[in-house]
């Protein structure tokens, strides 16, 4: 194997670590990792959630001092922890959470978090611009200079993650779960740019979780199982899908068994959720709706298949009762829910798994085990003493979250300790709990690895063979064809199409793009 | 849990090296530091009344910081503790002046209540304007002190006035002997007993109730609060009324106990100071017992200084705002390395 490369740098991996060892109370995130990364490729990396995927990039990147062992990049030892000395050699990242400022102007955001050289303290407008117009060349031209960072769609906002890591002419790139929050489309367009980015010699380490992508993209993977380097860097050519996933998986696995959500009695025979032309404000990032009409079944998934911005947050938001109804009515299991608080549709058995994790699904500075215990605040009293025990809490919440296989060192740890995936985990085991009658799930399987993503799907169609009402909203449309029994797509606001098994992706794709009606 | 053990140990270095920059400026100004150090220890614990002095002294503090412990919970900063104080305080002094024929205990009891009310509606103002159009109540808060304090100005020096009063301040008249709960020195088993259950009750209510916990989650992160069906302003606005009612319930013993009348501009820092014991409390209730203790043995020493040594009595105030300052600076920079300075603001 030929390795292509810059004679300069020949010989030279662009990343050398040895032996690193990361520990964070009982749980080893990484431990005697050693690797070499040929200079000028696409490496994959790949592992289940907690596996340390994340804890190696940091640690690669100098955000996470190890506890053991050593990093060269690009021939240099790197002192641990010292991210200025990481990027210098030529390393930059992109971070699993996107981390520009949301208020900001594009060009302001760049200007203060990208490192490029030759900043200056004050700065008119247009030399701002003229300053970073040919980075954002590709990804809208100068008029996204001003565009507010939270006003833009995901796929830009992760585009622009990447222009900010580039900004300094990084030699070797690092993208934490990239394509995550992007539509297929986008991920062909990442995946593109990754390549060109390739040509020009660039290093680029990629953290995945789909084995379709991996093959698309990569020239070599790696694995990490509980912190350990099972396999790699392989050239992809070298290892079948079938040792690659057992190499994730490992031998001792248990496969997850869906778990045993019993819907409330009497769920069979009605129409659990439905919303009567139901219209609302737009809000910053999307259009309102405007006069949807929608209904879930007992027993029954119903997917919502749209490019997102389309008023799938507005739909979730009107659903739980946070944002208000102009007009129409919101029915949950045939009572009017319409000006009813959250809580009241809580206890009326909605669950929900918002968009955003990070600050709707979890208290990131919250200890985990309020985290999980947060719908037993609102639930009917059942005693008299206003008094509760915390050990009690405690230990269910610990139950619940070993019964979707949450990795955590102790219930009191905040959740913000948690992995990506593990975060995804643990809401799911706060929602989907007995007392589930109706779930809206926005991207449920988002970041979540291989085992765990088919867990989530036995685990929705259990809840459908069981009677509940699932509205699954995603962006993923092989996801919402495997499981839906309908699709219905939205599109600025309204639900102008719906289809029924079996599923014609262009006719889907089409009403998506608004190219039909 | 060493992150607990540590943020314990910070503090009280910190309140070290406040009393080391104190000597040092103390020397520098010409003090005999030994002297002033001893007189400290004197006033707060052995001198004749020394303790219970501190003790006396601990009691505001104590059910003002539990109300900015309350406040903190939930992720609000109510720092209006002192116009709440005395806008309850005067409500128990009218009660009480206006039914002077009636049966003590009754008397004592409706008169402790409106002081309670009125604490609570002085809080519960900014409270409304925080969650619902999102004010900041640092600022709300501050203000309404001020007006609590032209309350008490107005009423003692105008309409409650002890017109056979000497004086150079304005003062009101004593109430009974009969309606006082506590003699001069300001601490009685009633008090304790009283101060101690409000202890309790704060405690369970924080620790070990489904609305201590929602106020912890509101506290944390509003947004997510409310995805869990938190009423998030119901949560505020009670969160605002107790904080209120504890500083009006102090506001009342003040009353009842120790000062059997109102002064124009009495104990002016206490729900200030009260902030700082919540602080160095680490916002815990077990911890806000031990610094009101701290702080009170530290008012104590400040009455009694200048009888040992010509210091100033200005000057130890000097110790109290240099562990105010240090204290404050290390709770916004772990604030600020946490949340970054754009933290989600609770709000309805
Ligand atoms: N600051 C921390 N405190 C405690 N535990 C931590 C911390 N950071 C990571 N961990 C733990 O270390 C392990 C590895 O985490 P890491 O984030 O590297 O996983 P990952 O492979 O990126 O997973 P995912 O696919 O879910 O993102 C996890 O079990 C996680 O809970
Ligand atoms: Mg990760």
């Amino acid at each position: 194997m030929t390795v292509p490369s810059s004679p300069a740098s020949a010989g030279v991996p662009a990343v050398r670590c040895r032996s690193l060892g990361v520990s964070f109370g009982s749980v080893r995130a990484l431990h005697r990792v050693s690797l070499d990364l040929a200079p000028g490729r696409i490496h994959a990396l790949v592992g289940q959630n907690g596996a340390g995927k994340t804890t190696l990039a940091k640690v690669l990147g100098g955000l996470q001092a190890p506890d053991t062992g050593d990093v060269h990049i690009a021939g240099r030892e790197i002192p641990p922890g010292d991210v200025r000395a990481a990027r210098a050699a030529g390393l930059a990242m992109v971070h699993q959470h996107f981390s520009l400022p949301p208020s900001f102007t594009v060009a302001e955001a760049l200007e203060l978090t990208a490192a490029r050289p030759g900043g200056r303290p004050l700065y008119r407008r247009n030399e701002l611009h003229r300053r970073w117009r040919d980075d954002v060349a590709e990804i809208g031209g100068e008029a996204v200079l001003s565009t507010r960072i939270r006003d833009l769609p995901v796929e830009t906002r992760q585009s622009l993650e990447i222009v900010r890591a580039m900004a300094a002419d990084a030699r070797i790139l690092m993208l934490d779960e990239p394509t995550a929050l992007l539509t297929p489309a986008a991920i062909d367009a990442l995946f593109e740019r990754l390549r060109r980015l390739r040509e020009d010699g660039v290093t680029i380490l990629v953290v995945l979780h789909k084995l379709r992508e991996v093959a698309a993209v990569a020239d070599t993977v790696s694995v990490l199982r509980d912190g350990e380097l099972v396999l790699g860097p392989n050239e992809m050519s070298e290892v079948s899908q079938g040792r690659l996933s057992d190499a994730i998986v490992g031998p001792a696995s248990q496969a997850d068994r869906a778990v045993g959500v019993e819907a409330a009695p009497g769920a069979e025979q009605q129409t659990l959720l439905e919303l009567a032309r139901v219209s609302s404000r737009a809000s910053a990032f999307e259009p309102g709706l405007g006069g949807i009409d929608l209904s879930v079944e007992a027993g029954e998934i119903v997917g919502i298949a749209g490019v997102e911005g389309n008023g799938q947050r507005s739909l979730v938001s009107v659903i739980a009762g946070l944002n208000a109804v102009t007009e129409g009515s919101v029915l949950l299991g045939g009572t009017d829910v319409t000006r009813a608080p959250p809580a009241r549709r809580r206890r009326r058995g909605l669950r929900l798994v918002p968009f955003d994790r990070n600050s709707e699904g979890i208290s990131r500075r919250a200890p985990l085990w309020l985290n999980q215990s947060a719908l037993r605040l609102i639930g009917r009293r059942r005693r008299r003493l206003p008094l509760i025990s915390l050990r009690q809490y405690k230990r269910q919440a610990a139950t619940e979250m070993d019964q979707w296989r949450v990795r955590y060192d102790a219930v009191t740890q905040p959740a913000e300790s948690l992995s990506g995936g593990n975060v995804q985990r643990l809401i799911l085991s706060r929602e989907l709990a007995p007392g589930l009658q109706v779930l809206v799930a926005a991207q449920p399987t988002r970041g979540l690895d291989f085992s765990a993503t088919s867990f989530v799907r036995r685990s929705l169609r259990g809840l459908r063979d069981a009677g509940a009402g699932v509205l699954l909203v995603s962006s993923d449309l092989d996801e919402l064809f495997e499981l839906s029994d309908r699709v219905l797509v939205i599109y600025g606001g309204r639900i102008v199409a719906g289809f029924e098994a079996p599923y014609e992706r262009r006719a889907v794709g089409d009403a998506m793009t608004g190219a039909r009606r | 849990m060493t992150g607990g053990l540590q943020r314990v140990a910070s503090t009280i270095l910190l309140v070290g090296v406040s009393f080391l920059l104190t000597a040092l400026i103390l020397w520098v100004s010409g003090y005999r530091v030994g002297d002033v150090f001893s007189g400290v220890i004197q006033g707060s614990m052995t001198a004749t009344g020394a303790a219970t002095s501190s003790i006396r002294w601990a009691i505001p503090l104590l059910l003002i910081g539990m109300g900015v412990v309350i406040g903190f919970r939930a992720g609000f900063f109510n720092i209006g503790g002192q116009g709440q104080f005395y806008v309850g305080a005067c409500s128990a002094l009218v009660v009480t002046l206006g039914w002077r024929g009636g049966p003590a205990p009754l008397v004592v009891l409706c008169g402790t209540l409106a002081a309670v009310i009125a604490g609570l509606t002085w809080s519960l103002l900014p409270g409304y304007l925080r969650v619902r159009f999102g004010t900041d109540e640092v600022l709300t808060t501050l203000m309404m002190s001020f007006i609590g304090a032209l309350v008490l100005q107005y009423l003692t020096a105008g309409p409650l006035r002890n017109p056979s009063g000497t004086g150079q301040t304005a003062a009101s008249e004593r109430i009974p002997e009969a309606f006082r709960i506590t003699d001069s020195s300001g601490v009685s088993a009633t008090v304790l007993l009283l101060v101690g259950g409000v202890a309790v009750l704060v405690w369970l209510l924080l620790e070990r109730t489904r609305f201590g916990l929602a106020m912890t989650l509101v506290g944390r992160n509003p947004t997510m609060a409310r995805w869990q069906g938190v009423d998030v302003r119901r949560v505020g606005l009670v969160n605002f009324a107790l904080s209120g009612a504890l500083a009006g319930l102090a506001g009342a013993v003040e009353l009842y106990g120790p000062a059997g009348r109102l002064v124009t501009g009495f104990s002016p820092e206490v729900g200030f100071t009260a902030v700082v014991v919540a602080l160095v409390g680490l916002l815990s209730v077990g911890g806000t017992v031990v610094a009101a203790v701290f702080f009170g043995g530290l008012q104590s020493a400040i009455l009694f200084l200048p009888i040992v040594t010509d210091l100033p009595p200005p000057a130890l105030v000097l110790l109290h705002g240099m562990v105010a300052f240090l204290v404050t600076v290390k709770f916004r920079a772990v604030r600020l390395r946490r949340t970054g300075p754009a933290s989600e603001a609770p709000t309805g």
